[in-house]
């Protein structure tokens, strides 16, 4: 065993996941409710030109870079609280994310400065993130099962802020806050594409940055500052990244929960590696999981769509209860 | 090599868990760190890799201030066990022993042939490399802890920092254990100190013994000068005979 055949059997599984995710979006884009084929893809017919280009390439791209950067912020969280069932929609960071957003919207700062969503959305999860963190910490680090106690109380009162500042806004529509606390990929814009692919490029250099310090902390915090690793600092750039992830995403989507607990997990079962291993595979597994949902819950039935946070709860749910089985 | 020098620490006020504790340790001792509970050899241990900073004193590794050190540097010199690393996610031995190298790894660089020659190396050192395939939690203590001691060795520390390594381990596998340290401090002419509650192996292994009581060290000397019934009385707060077979000291508490 050495590290030439562990880099090569690495690029082997990027280039399998890039295969498998350039195929789902092929697959997202030539299927729809308004016809499918190939035909629409390269043909001539400037309706279904409009239909590819102006909504399911913005969309097929946003389910992408949603489960790439869901998938990412689930294996930091992961790794920086040494807890395998953190994941940002368990910890109540995405429902953090989602009430920075709704709060924007009732006091109708979204209206006059749109950009403003994601930006509430960060603080909201680094809120959040900074909450979970606070009430789940013990005296010597982070208690498991405080942690997703601490998550789940967050989550239910997440939820109210959400409820109640929708409906106190003008023209309230509750709608609108379903949108927000399950997620939905319906009326994707370039916008959404950009915002969220900036905020990935953003996190992936930094994290690529602190990779060979994070993959230490599988031994706790004390081993990686034993091994010459500037514990704080990482672990502030590594909150900071997450929630900056799970900010974007859910800006653009709401909340998609179950992605970052999912995604590690099975990435894991194929190879038990490091940080700097399961970063990138989970980023590419991620958009390969939500571009493949997203093209089920538009198809299973047409012309009805389901939410995409349903079709992955119905995924994670049992995953979760199975996780907490084998760790307690 | 290593010098503390009045050095205090406290875990957010309250008692002193170090209270001005001078020591000096050169190239090639074996140290055991003795004391009951509670008495400050873990935050001692802490203390000297870098991991907690004293609120007052000095650590010089090689006559410098251990703050000025960069992280990476001191790490490369100083090699840290922690009490019980617990891996998350299952892990294979190989890959825990090469992270031992992280401290010579560039920010982006990934482990090299020499690295991994380097853990092998280590590996058989602790007698362990038939286990290199094997997952961690398929392990016994014993071969954990043989695991954990090569990782900090494939590190190519000169000063070897071990918090009780030989807990939670069979009498067989205490004795194997203790004697691979002996063995290590030969072979790599590094320093190791250990804390232990183990006194009859540590005093049969070490150079040289200390114990602490209460954040101080309140003994400090050779193994035979340590092992006495008013050393355990004051320090341990247990009554005991020493007695003595084949020119050593063994302290056997009284019932």
């Amino acid at each position: 065993m050495n590290s030439a055949s562990d880099l090569r059997r690495l690029l082997f599984l990027i280039a399998l996941l890039l295969a498998i995710v350039a195929t789902a979006i092929l697959v997202g884009v030539t299927f729809g409710a308004s016809g499918a084929g190939l035909r629409t893809l390269f043909g001539s017919d400037p309706t279904a030109r409009r239909i590819v280009m102006g909504i399911r390439l913005p969309r097929v791209l946003l389910a992408a870079l949603e489960g790439a950067a869901l998938a990412v912020a689930g294996l930091t969280f992961q790794t920086l609280l040494r807890n395998p069932l953190a994941d940002p929609f368990i910890l109540g960071v995405s429902g953090g994310a989602a009430s920075g957003a709704a709060v924007g919207i009732a006091l109708g700062i979204a209206r006059r400065h749109p950009a403003a969503i994601p930006l509430l959305s960060f603080a909201g999860a680094c809120g959040a993130t900074a909450a979970v963190f606070l009430l789940a910490r013990r005296r010597r680090g982070v208690d498991p099962i405080r942690l997703i106690l601490s998550g789940l109380v967050l989550n239910s009162f997440f939820s109210a802020i959400i409820l109640v500042s929708l409906s106190l806004s003008p023209n309230s529509d509750l709608t609108v806050a379903f949108r927000w606390m399950i997620g939905n990929l319906a009326g994707a814009s370039w916008n959404d594409v950009i915002v969220l692919a900036v905020s990935l490029a953003v996190a992936l250099v930094v994290l690529v940055w602190i990779a060979n310090d994070l993959r230490l902390f599988s031994f706790g915090e004390e081993d990686a500052s034993g091994r010459g690793v500037a514990v704080e600092r990482v672990k502030l750039a590594g909150y900071a990244t997450a929630s900056l992830l799970t900010g974007a995403a859910v800006a653009v989507s709401g909340i998609i929960g179950f992605v970052g607990l999912l995604v590690p997990h099975l990435v894991r079962m194929a190879w038990r590696r490091d940080y700097r291993h399961l970063l990138p595979l989970s980023a590419l597994a991620g958009a390969a999981l939500v571009v493949t949902s997203d093209v089920v819950s538009r198809t299973i039935a047409p012309p009805l769509e389901l939410p995409i946070g349903a079709l992955t709860a119905f995924l994670g749910v049992p995953f979760f209860l199975l996780l907490l089985r084998r760790e307690t | 090599m290593l010098q503390l020098d009045r050095i205090s620490f406290s875990y957010g006020g309250g008692t002193l868990a170090i209270d001005g504790v001078t020591l000096r340790f050169e190239p090639g001792e074996l140290v055991a760190l003795t004391g009951p509970n509670g008495s400050g050899k873990s935050t001692l241990l802490k203390c000297a890799a870098r991991v907690l900073v004293p609120q007052s004193g000095s650590i010089r590794l090689d006559d410098q201030e251990s703050r000025q050190w960069l992280p990476k540097a001191y790490a490369r010199a100083v090699g840290y066990l922690p009490q019980n690393p617990e891996p998350v996610v299952p892990i294979r031995a190989i890959d825990v022993v090469v992270s031992g190298r992280a401290p010579w790894l560039g920010r982006f660089s990934w482990e090299s042939a020499r690295d991994y020659e380097e853990a092998e190396r280590a590996l058989r050192l602790c007698d362990a490399a038939h286990l290199a395939e094997r997952y961690l939690d398929e392990m016994s203590g014993g071969e954990r802890k043989r695991i954990f001691l090569a990782r900090v060795l494939a590190g190519e520390p000169r000063l070897i920092l071990l918090d009780e390594p030989l807990t939670a381990l069979d009498v067989a596998h205490v004795q194997q254990l203790a004697a691979l340290l002996r063995q290590v401090v030969e072979r790599t002419t590094a320093t190791v100190i250990f804390s232990s509650h183990e006194l009859n192996w540590s005093a049969a292994y070490a150079d040289r013994m200390l114990v602490m009581n209460r954040g101080r060290v309140v003994m400090d000397g050779r193994p035979r000068e340590v092992m006495t019934p008013e050393v355990m009385r004051d320090a341990f707060g247990f009554d005991a005979e020493a007695v003595t077979t084949a020119g050593r000291t063994w302290i056997v508490p009284r019932v």
